[in-house]
């Protein structure tokens, strides 16, 4: 499943959906809203090409890191401090194989996915700054 | 011809998203967004620098395609075009 949606999802039962014949391990990346002085986060995305590349980096991903599963479940919208951001669930035969999968997914949707968050304080709100200047899709 | 400028995040609050604007043929990408922009100073400045070229962290596109800055002035837009202007992402 590659969504970007409001809802949250059952992480417990992407992992049980997951294991697929061959899979000797699984990894999930649990992105969350972190307690900076914040009340909330307001998420948005440019949904039509943000799904179009998160399809991108799986399918780079499952290739690279001979990966049998990856669900990759972004949140937008406005969540509270605790709440899941980012699910990514990644399969493979083994832990080698799971771990870099699922590092190579966050860092790539990080520097190349239009998705962007602002943070709501008392005092109003600040957007997080994107850690790379170009947003260039690193999915080769 | 008409085609839909999309703002996103910073640039969105100043500018509105989901413009729906007339052109004449042969306007160029960054013409037509100049235009746009200086409808609020605040938000034409967080997008051009003070010789009124994109900012280099000013990410373009054309119909879900990159476009560089440096193309972007010759880059034409044609009816139908949707064409978005955003600053770096921070998904994740």
């Amino acid at each position: 499943m590659i969504v970007i949606q409001t809802d949250d999802v059952d992480i417990g039962a992407l992992i049980i959906a997951a294991k697929k014949h061959g899979t000797g391990a699984v990894v999930v990346f649990d992105g969350i809203v972190r307690d900076d002085d914040i009340t909330e986060m307001e998420l948005e995305a440019y949904e039509d090409v943000a799904t179009q590349e998160l399809v991108k980096i799986a399918d780079t991903a499952t290739e690279k890191f001979r990966l049998l599963h990856v669900d990759i479940i972004h949140r937008i919208g406005r969540l509270t401090v605790g709440e899941n951001i980012l699910i990514i669930v990644v399969a493979a035969g083994h832990r080698d194989e799971a771990y870099a999968g699922s590092r190579f997914i966050i860092e790539t949707i990080k520097a190349g996915v239009p998705i962007w968050k602002k943070e709501l304080t008392k005092h109003g709100g600040r957007w997080v700054p994107g850690e790379h200047g170009h947003g260039k899709p690193k999915t080769s | 011809m008409s085609v839909k400028i999309r703002f996103f995040a910073r640039f969105r609050e100043l500018l509105g998203t989901d413009i729906m604007t007339d052109v004449v043929a042969g306007t160029m990408f960054t013409s037509l967004i100049t235009t746009i922009a200086k409808k609020n100073p605040e938000g034409y400045t967080a997008i051009f620098d003070e010789k009124g070229a994109f900012h280099e962290f000013v990410i373009l596109m054309k119909n879900g395609k990159r476009i560089e800055i440096a193309d972007a002035a010759k880059t034409p837009v044609a009816d139908g075009d949707e064409i978005a202007v955003f600053p770096p992402v921070a998904g994740g």
